[in-house]
């Protein structure tokens, strides 16, 4: 029989069973609708995580470079803004209590506007160009019995004073590198002129750090370039982890709902038995019977897919426009330092992952019903119906 | 020509081996007319569906113009069926997604029959049926007697040699039922085609020119009018 007739056949037994059509496509809807939506989520946690732990203040790339001049070299297609700092380790003091910090000189505009750590301020405010001043996280400035409007003296060993800074903030991130053994000051308040060159490369959304590190790489000879990949694995294993979990969920999902689909698709199928008894009482073969079948759930699936894709898509366009709020969970965790709000992104594995396994198990849930008719002699079920 | 040689059948249930046809053996030649006749339970589906390929007999044999049909694979037989076989049954007879046009495509479709010749032999059967106007319709929104006409004009679409219509009156009333047989007989004597009626309907005995009668399985004796 040729496969047009049998495809036009599929067609019209799904639009003219309707009623069952719709009950089975539901269930592919939302199932699809809900995958697509949380897998989308799942990338907009890992995103929120990254953004997060980035933003704060390192950047998605980490760098040094020895002359001010190569930093220039870093504004390459996929990255979004290179901030340049210089750092010194040196003691800070007041009066006898003396700590060991990594002073880092900021460009304090171009901090504010790409990075977050100004809005962890606990005490006084951030820094402002040019002043004499420096910005301390809460537990050093405990250490050295200090507050806002406080002095302290920094330089290579106590006694030998560099410089002398006055606290304008106080900040508190929660993240132990930061919140220990750090201090900010405008870049024209650096004690020192020849202070390392550190870079902190922000890269636009969907472009790879660890392909603009390799890019760095070759580009600058006299540099070294780290991805948060490496110098945050602790993230990269959650991450990792968030996609495994996603990957079982989605499995699971779907191997339940084919179950569904096979029982309900079966229902159906028997519903219809006379008529499929009829047909091969008619001359209709085994193969076209099977291969009827086959295109009935394979069109019913692969629409619902369709259909779960796009309500799904609609999801997340919403969700992403809004955000999803989850700060009252994520108060005392370190990846969601800065907001708490998520934003569901669509990538091309939330986009077709879902309906793809959708149509392979529906396939799959052919099967069953397929197998049942065509060992059925004619006979056996015009007599039975 | 059918040659039905010392046919029987078995069925095995709870209730044990029941004779559904015991030692049946008759003729009837090409483009013949005939009624099985007997009580509910007396084999005459069973001996339709043995003639139509639709079950194999336990022993004995059923010629089709010489070629033993029983011993043809079920691949061959859903091609006898789907080439030389017409189907009538008793009721729900349609594919109910379908409508009239489609149904009567589908037989047309399995023998290959597509386009002008399709389109043209769809006009023709509803013409002949007195059933223009219908094509659209669906088996649902038709009345007993249309939807009989309807699987009659089906079954016999693609010409087969062989009608077989098991209680095609079943659902119809007397006089609907009585234009229905009327037509299969002339119909088929017109077209050469051999039909076999199964019918437990006294009224319809008088009608044709060779009756077959069926008790537990057992032809009784075989009258020509």
């Amino acid at each position: 029989m040729r496969l047009g007739f049998l495809l036009k056949l599929s067609i019209l037994i799904l639009l003219r069973s309707w009623r069952a059509t719709a009950v089975l496509s539901f269930m592919v809807i939302s199932a699809v609708t809900a995958l697509v939506f949380l897998s989308s989520l799942a990338v907009g946690t890992n995103d929120a995580m990254i953004r997060n732990s980035t933003g704060l203040f390192s950047g998605q790339i980490t760098g040094s470079v020895d002359r001010a001049s190569e930093t220039l070299r870093l504004a390459i297609p996929g990255v979004e803004r290179v901030l340049v700092r210089r750092h010194q380790q040196m003691l800070v003091w007041q009066d006898e209590a003396v700590e060991p910090i990594l002073l880092m000189g900021v460009d304090p505009v171009a901090e504010k506007e790409n990075t977050a750590l100004w809005k962890k301020t606990v005490s006084g405010r951030y820094l402002l160009p040019g002043e004499e001043a420096i910005y301390l996280s809460e537990a050093t400035a405990q250490r050295l019995n200090l507050s806002v409007g406080g002095k302290v003296q920094l330089g290579a060993r106590p006694g030998t004073a560099l410089k002398t800074l006055t606290v304008v903030g106080i900040y508190k991130t929660g993240i132990t590198q930061l919140d220990q053994g750090m201090a900010f000051c405008p870049r024209e308040a650096f004690p020192l002129a020849d202070g390392s060159i550190a870079v902190a490369v922000f890269v636009q959304a969907g472009t790879s750090p660890d392909d603009i590190v390799a890019q760095y790489r070759h580009l600058v000879s006299a540099g070294t370039f780290t991805a948060w990949t490496e110098f945050m694995p602790d993230l990269q294993q959650l991450i990792d982890l968030d996609s495994i979990c996603m990957a079982i969920v989605m499995v699971l999902v779907f191997a339940i709902v084919s179950v569904g689909i096979s029982c309900a698709f079966l229902i159906f199928t028997l519903k219809n038995l006379r008529e499929h008894g009829i047909m091969k009482a008619m001359g209709l073969m085994s193969g076209d019977t099977a291969l009827l079948l086959v295109l009935q759930i394979g069109l019913l699936t692969l629409c619902a897919a369709l259909l779960g894709t796009v309500t799904g898509v609609a999801a997340v366009t919403l969700c992403a426009h809004i955000g999803i709020d989850i700060s009252a969970f994520t108060s005392h965790n370190q990846y969601f330092a800065v907001s708490g709000v998520l934003y569901p992104r669509l990538t091309a594995t939330a986009l077709f992952t879902p309906p793809l396994l959708a149509l392979v198990f529906g396939l799959a849930a052919a099967v069953w019903p397929t197998l049942y008719i065509i060992r059925k002699n004619p006979a056996d079920i015009l007599r039975s119906v | 020509m059918i040659e039905i040689q010392n046919v029987s059948k078995q069925y095995t249930s709870g209730r044990g081996h029941i004779a559904a046809l015991t030692e049946i053996s008759f003729t009837v030649e090409a483009g013949e007319g005939v009624i099985l006749a007997g009580k509910s339970g007396s084999g005459k589906t069973t001996l339709l569906n043995c003639i139509g390929t639709l079950e194999s007999p336990d022993s004995g044999i059923i010629l089709c113009n010489g070629r033993d049909i029983c011993a043809l694979s079920p691949r061959q037989r859903a091609l006898f069926r789907r080439k030389e076989v017409g189907f009538v049954f008793q009721a729900s007879n349609l594919l109910p997604w379908l409508t009239v046009a489609e149904n009567l495509q589908f037989p047309l479709e399995l023998n290959g029959i597509y386009g002008t010749a399709q389109r043209q032999r769809i006009e023709e059967l509803l013409a002949t049926f007195g059933l223009s106007g219908f094509e659209k319709a669906l088996p649902g929104e038709l009345s007993g007697g249309e939807s009989q006409r309807i699987a009659f004009a089906r079954a016999i679409a693609h010409a087969p040699a062989l009608l077989l219509a098991d209680e095609p009156t079943a659902s119809l009333d007397s006089t609907t039922g009585r234009q229905l047989i009327e037509l299969m007989f002339s119909l088929c004597r017109s077209r050469q085609t051999t039909l076999f009626i199964a019918t437990h309907d006294q009224e319809l005995l008088e009608m044709t020119e060779k009756i077959l009668y069926l008790k537990d399985g057992r032809m009784e004796n075989r009258r020509c009018p």
